[in-house]
């Protein structure tokens, strides 16, 4: 609900060349941080800068893609939130090269049922490269995960790719305050459902896979560049909404060894950038809609997107891609449909000093 | 309201009480005017606001004492308030130490009150403060009309699409009741928040808008206005 | 007393001479802070006669009305002689007896050449923030700069060539000097006298301002109806910017509804655009790199494919529609917009599809067919 907002002016501007060449541009760009609109940066983002230069440097670099948080509704392709995936399976299926893989962030599903997958399915089957599905709470507090292990598998897992062990975590569990309660399925759906729900649980990783999450890092050598995949931010944001992992500090102190950690969570439908000791946090835009950012605790890292104008489905919402540094880092790049791309590089997050002001909520 | 302002107050007071000797003499004798006549017996001082209507009988104080600076304050205050509120003759009694003021209106029997904020209530009431009763229904009454906006508001029956406003304002963020009348370049003109409302559930929700005078309208109004009561407003980025 | 007299006198004069000084400064700062364009001769100074409350127009500082301008751009409109072979002039593609439009799918210009876009009416150009469908320029003086020289429209060689041309007409030469007191005439003076007239050519007075203005039978229920879904169900208000301040039905924003993606590779188009590092407004005269719209102005990705919302008034004059001129009717637009536009990557969030009924699609073309004014500026004059 806003008139124009003032923030318009704080949007970083199209960045001309000039006589620059592309690569010195793609280096002095990459070293400001957050990058907009290249005008290489087409119709189709996979061919972003940060995609090009990855792809030449070297044999271990990568980039893979993420869509995030659907919510879809079993109403049919042509519900907004099913036009929506639709816009970036076929965003990403254009992108030229391919990712190397495409991680679903979570919550495909708005209230957990069989159709709401079985719609997703279908229109995420279209995607070409190998896709690695993440579950969100829309997708399990229907029938505690049921239905959606049986549409793609286990919520927990670990993967090896060019160098850099990738983590899955299932995130969103919660204690059982439902079977005290007599809750039907559907109660404790909508409850988990609502964000600003204040009699709602934190979100844990739980011990049982903080144990699994030990023994699997106990394997991997301590430079090996480390990726965590999780629904839930992995660290405490804001309570009220759930933006929060309650035992975050407990999986930190598992990732403490690693040299080069990166955490890619959903949940939080926003652009959003943090970095506790040596891990990097990156948010993940949703498909559906924006979330408004918090009233606080809103990590000091992160360059605020503008409030999205409600009349425009596209506005604030998108999907992004990741590339991967020699060195294992990660240039996150956010890709905002109707607006231009953003990229937050990992260069830029060693040199912030100062909280990037944005707008207020 | 700053303080060098009050002390001016205090001090045009002070010069306002000094005819009062002679008017307590013509005074009516009903109870409050009788205690203005035993003033100058009592060591009490009488404060006249500079209307002539509102009186306040310090006690344990004397007359053409100093008063100590807290204690001016104080008379200086309850003045104020009691003209700020309404025309009627008020005579108000201060007591040495505690804090319940006595107030008598237009001649009317004392009432006690705990303090200056509570004295508009009791004003209305003719002298009466509320009930515990009547707290509670207003109090209950106030809340069911916030909790069934509260209910609307995280529900997507408002819509048709299965999406509710809560999606987008969890804790009714982003609305900015206090911001209204403004213009919403959605609609292109300037609009109050029930407009907004029905705006967000034709285009967002894809339902069908509500009528002005609908209860539901009101009690999602009453639910956004009350959730964002207190919060901090920065003009130029709602 | 004497003395004192002679003094007085001294004091007088020295006052005088002091007034003189200061005389004389003020007219040297008055002469300084003069628009420094060109020498502008007193000429009867012209108001526009606008509705109570609606915004004026932004007139430049240096290009201030003037009947005497107003009249020689009013003559240079409408003289064919401003392009390369005698045969096209503004009016041709701006024709008064065509809403200020031409009719035509896209503009033909000088040997029968097509350009690529939908002529625009100049009715109320005056009130949007940029002309062209991508907004290249930002007054309607940098407007009238560009069909002169562009070789589909009026094909002159160059602005010089036009200047030369023009001042080896007699009548022209005479009232430049009077209008600009000059007697060497520049492709300013020129631009600067079409958009002086070409802001004389506003329109209100349609049966829609008189319901506005409460005349509840000024327009038929179906109109009535078709208002209402304007700003409903059908969500044109927000692009369609109307209020009483601003009542033009533009947001004066680029949008893409899908028009240009017509199974064009837009992507390589719009690499290819930003490579060449070329002119937009040599691009513009491109048919596959003008359908690239604002992306050509800004080259940012988000403007790929978006052009200039259109304002409405008199669109029942202005047929066919779309910045390609692709939609036949007013029928056709809603149809288009109906089903959310044509898909592509770059698609506004703001279009999906309506769901309009048979009798709501009517209203709607109800409601812009009373957009059409009563008086239209011109209506006499006849483009040959």
């Amino acid at each position: 609900m806003s008139t124009e907002s003032n923030g318009k002016n704080e949007r970083l501007k199209h960045i001309n060349f000039g006589g620059v060449s592309r690569r010195e541009f793609l280096k002095t760009t990459m070293k400001a941080g957050v990058v907009v609109a290249s005008s290489e940066y087409m119709l189709n983002p996979s061919q972003s800068m940060v995609q090009q230069v990855a792809m030449k440097s070297g044999a271990e670099e990568f980039v893979f893609a993420y869509i995030s948080d659907s919510h879809l509704l079993a109403r049919g392709k042509e519900h907004r939130f099913a036009r929506a995936l639709t816009k970036a399976v076929e965003d990403v299926n254009a992108m030229k090269p391919q990712p190397d893989f495409i991680l679903y962030g979570g919550d495909l599903a708005q209230l957990g049922l069989r159709d709401e997958f079985s719609l997703g399915k279908e229109i995420i089957a279209p995607l070409k490269p190998k896709l690695y599905m993440m579950v969100g709470e829309h997708d399990w507090y229907y029938d505690m995960g049921e239905a959606w292990k049986e549409f793609f598998g286990k919520p927990t897992c670990s993967f090896d790719h060019k160098g850099v062990h990738f983590v899955v975590l299932n995130s969103i569990l919660v204690e059982d305050y439902w079977s005290e309660k007599k809750m039907t399925p559907m109660e404790r759906m909508l409850f988990m459902a609502q964000l600003d729900n204040p009699r709602g649980r934190p979100f844990t990783v739980g011990e049982e896979q903080r144990k699994w999450l030990k023994e699997d890092l106990a394997g991997v050598g301590r430079g090996t560049p480390v990726v965590v995949f999780s629904h839930s931010p992995l660290y405490k944001y804001y309570r009220p909404w759930n933006f929060w992992t309650d035992d975050a500090e407990e999986v930190q102190a598992l990732l403490a060894p690693f040299k080069s950690v990166t955490v890619i969570h959903g949940h939080t439908h926003q652009v959003l950038t943090n970095k506790i000791k040596n891990v990097v946090f990156h948010g993940m835009l949703s498909t559906a809609w924006p979330w408004p950012y918090a009233p606080e605790g809103i990590p000091r890292l992160t360059v605020q997107m503008d409030r999205a104008d409600p009349f425009n489905q596209f506005d604030g919402t998108g999907w992004g891609t990741a590339a991967v540094t020699a060195r294992g880092k990660i240039d996150k790049t956010y890709n905002l449909w109707d607006r231009n791309p953003m990229v937050v590089s990992y260069e830029k997050l060693l040199t912030v000093k100062e909280q990037v002001a944005g707008p207020s909520y | 309201m700053g303080i060098p302002y009050k002390i001016f107050l205090c001090f045009c007071l002070c010069l306002a009480t000094l005819p009062y000797a002679a008017k307590a003499e013509d005074s009516s004798v009903d109870n409050a005017s009788n205690d203005l006549r035993q003033s100058r017996e009592k060591a009490v001082q009488v404060v006249t606001a500079c209307d002539g209507r509102k009186k306040v009988i310090v006690e344990g104080c004397q007359e053409g004492e100093a008063m100590p600076e807290q204690k001016a304050r104080k008379v200086a205050e309850l003045l104020m308030t009691l003209m700020e509120f309404c025309e009627d003759e008020i005579i108000a009694k201060l007591p040495k130490t505690g804090m319940f003021i006595q107030l008598s209106v237009n001649g009317m029997p004392y009432v006690t009150v705990g303090d200056t904020e509570e004295i508009p209530l009791i004003l209305v009431h003719g002298g009466k403060a509320h009930t515990e009763r009547e707290k509670k229904i207003w109090a209950a009454e106030m809340n069911r009309m916030i909790t069934e906006g509260y209910a609307l508001f995280h529900s997507p029956g408002l819509g048709k699409n299965g999406i509710s406003c809560d999606m987008c304002h969890p804790d009714a963020s982003n609305t900015h009741p206090e911001t209204y009348p403004k213009y919403q370049t959605q609609m292109n003109k300037a609009v109050l928040l029930r407009d907004m409302i029905n705006w967000c559930i034709e285009n967002p929700m894809e339902g069908d808008k509500l009528a002005e005078d609908d209860q539901k309208m009101k009690a999602v109004e009453a639910y956004i206005i009350s959730a964002r009561a207190g919060k901090k407003l920065e003009p130029g980025k709602h | 007393m004497t003395r004192t007299h002679r003094e007085e006198r001294g004091n007088l004069m020295q006052r005088v001479m002091e007034m003189m000084i200061h005389c004389f400064m003020v007219y040297c700062i008055f002469c300084f802070l003069q628009p420094a364009a060109f020498p502008q001769p007193e000429g009867d100074s012209y108001v526009l006669s606008l509705p109570p409350g609606v915004l004026e127009p932004v007139i430049p500082e240096n290009n201030p009305l003037t009947k005497e301008k107003i009249a020689l751009g009013r003559n240079l409109y409408f003289d064919k002689r401003l392009s390369a072979d005698d045969t096209i002039s503004c009016a041709t593609c701006h024709d008064p007896q065509k809403g200020f439009a031409d009719g035509r799918t896209v503009a033909v210009g000088i040997k029968g050449q097509k350009g690529p876009r939908n002529s625009p009416t100049v009715l109320n150009a005056a009130f949007f923030d940029t002309q062209f469908w991508d907004g290249r320029a930002l007054t309607l003086e940098d407007q009238a700069k560009q069909p002169i020289v562009n070789p589909k429209e009026m094909g002159m060689p160059s602005h010089d060539a036009l200047v030369e041309k023009i001042s080896n007409i007699p009548g022209y030469r005479t009232s430049f000097k009077t209008v600009f007191g000059t007697d060497k005439i520049t492709i300013d003076h020129i631009v600067t006298a079409i958009a002086s007239f070409e802001r004389t050519l506003i329109s209100f007075n349609a049966p829609f301002d008189r319901f506005i203005a409460g005349k509840n039978d000024a327009i038929s229920d179906s109109a009535q109806r078709g208002w209402k879904l304007f700003q409903g169900k059908a969500r044109c208000i927000t692009c369609h910017e109307f209020n009483r301040s601003y009542p033009f039905f533009t947001n004066n924003k680029f949008h893409n509804v899908g028009v240009a993606m017509k199974g064009e590779d837009f992507g390589s188009l719009a690499r290819k655009a930003a490579s060449s590092g070329a002119d937009p407004s040599l691009l513009a005269q491109e048919e596959a790199s003008a359908e690239l719209g604002r992306y050509l102005v800004t080259k940012e990705p988000k403007d790929i494919g978006a052009f200039k919302t259109s304002g409405l008034r008199n669109i029942a004059l202005t047929a066919p529609y779309m910045h390609d001129g692709s939609e036949l009717t007013l029928e056709s637009v809603i149809e288009f917009y109906n089903k959310g536009g044509v898909s592509n990557p770059n698609l506004d969030g703001g279009i999906r599809p309506l769901n309009l009924t048979e009798d709501e699609k009517k209203d709607l073309v109800e409601f812009m067919k009373s957009l059409t004014s009563d008086d239209l500026p011109e209506s006499g004059a006849t483009v040959k």
